[in-house]
């Protein structure tokens, strides 16, 4: 992680809560066009990005061993920073298979394998994404993000439940469909560490979300 | 920069490590609810319990098992000596058993 990926993280994190209007070099979203207005456009991000915004995104999260995956079904709200960043606030559940996959070694430590796809989380992230203007046309807009999320974990037919703190780093792509509505796809690689019930104890996370929804524009 | 490097290698090492046992064979048990099908209990035969399948053959047992003619036919490690049980703890160590099914013996790890 580069020096510049955390102090963008960490800024994000400590600004979450500023309004857009508090910065100043925000250009007011509009819907009439320059030459009608005579507002200037923003050209670091779509044009139809409003200040706020909120998506309705499904898809799939791989885990493995104590990090659950499945289907993936997540919400965000998006919060505008600057001309080129937006807050970004999730909530997402993950569901997957139930199986029991844990077992004592021989050493008596509890172990789970669990698949790519076992277990329950519901999650909670907050995140900076920021757009690519360099490699944006029209219509499609590529963004990075980056961000920090806890979730509860339960893989019900272990009796085992955790709670977890991740890094998350992903990037994806926005297609404009309407003056309101866009399309999202994105995928996210999720670093950390969980606290598990029922013996297992301290363990990593290791996971990937590959999601696509809609965007609506408040 | 280098401890974040570090950091994430860690802990996507620690994340993919596995364990030589599973529920399938091997692992401690002391009720079969710890294994995915039954658990040969705690005592002198299988010390610290041992978690393996039903078999009628050793097509049935995982490539490096085979099937023994006891308790009804049960998967066990293969092995050639005491050291290669060594994994399984103390009280572990390389015995001739009868394969089930008159299928000649095998060398298997085993308690007493």
């Amino acid at each position: 992680m580069s020096r510049s990926l955390i102090a963008f993280v960490g800024v994000v994190v400590t600004t979450g809560v500023a309004h857009a209007q508090d910065v100043p070099e925000v250009t007011p979203p509009s819907t009439a066009t320059p030459a009608d207005s005579g507002v200037a456009t923003n050209a670091n991000a779509p044009s139809d990005m409003g200040d706020q915004g909120i998506a309705a995104m499904l898809g799939v999260a791989g885990g493995g061993r104590s990090t659950p995956g499945g289907l993936l079904v997540a919400g965000h709200y998006y919060y505008q920073l600057s001309d080129q960043d937006w807050f970004d606030g999730s909530a997402a559940f993950v569901f997957g298979s139930g199986d029991a996959e844990c077992f004592r070694d021989r050493m008596n430590v509890t172990l789970c394998e669990h698949g790519l796809a076992s277990g329950y989380a519901g999650k909670l992230g907050v995140a900076a994404r920021r757009f690519m203007p360099n490699l944006a046309t029209e219509t499609f807009w590529p963004f990075v993000r980056a961000g920090l999320g806890t979730a509860l974990v339960r893989f019900p037919d272990d009796d085992i439940t955790g709670i977890t703190f991740s890094v998350q780093v992903g990037a994806g792509l926005r297609a404009s469909l309407t003056e309101a509505i866009a399309l999202t796809a994105e995928a996210d690689l999720e670093l950390g560490v969980g606290q598990f019930s029922n013996g297992l104890g301290g363990e990593p996370q290791l996971g990937v979300n590959i999601s696509a929804g809609a965007e609506f524009k408040l | 920069m280098r401890f974040a490097i570090l950091a994430i290698l860690a802990i996507g090492l620690a994340a993919c490590q596995s364990s030589e046992v599973s529920r399938e064979l091997g692992a401690r048990c002391d009720t079969s609810s710890e294994c995915d099908d039954r658990c040969l209990m705690p005592g002198v035969d299988w010390p610290g319990g041992f978690c393996t399948t039903r078999c009628e053959t050793d097509l049935d047992c995982q490539s490096d098992a085979a099937c023994l003619e006891e308790e009804g036919g049960v998967c066990a490690f293969l092995c050639t000596s005491d050291p290669g049980c060594a994994f399984l703890g103390q009280g572990y160590g390389c015995k001739e058993r009868d394969a089930r099914g008159g299928a000649g013996t095998r060398m298997v790890c085993r308690g007493a």
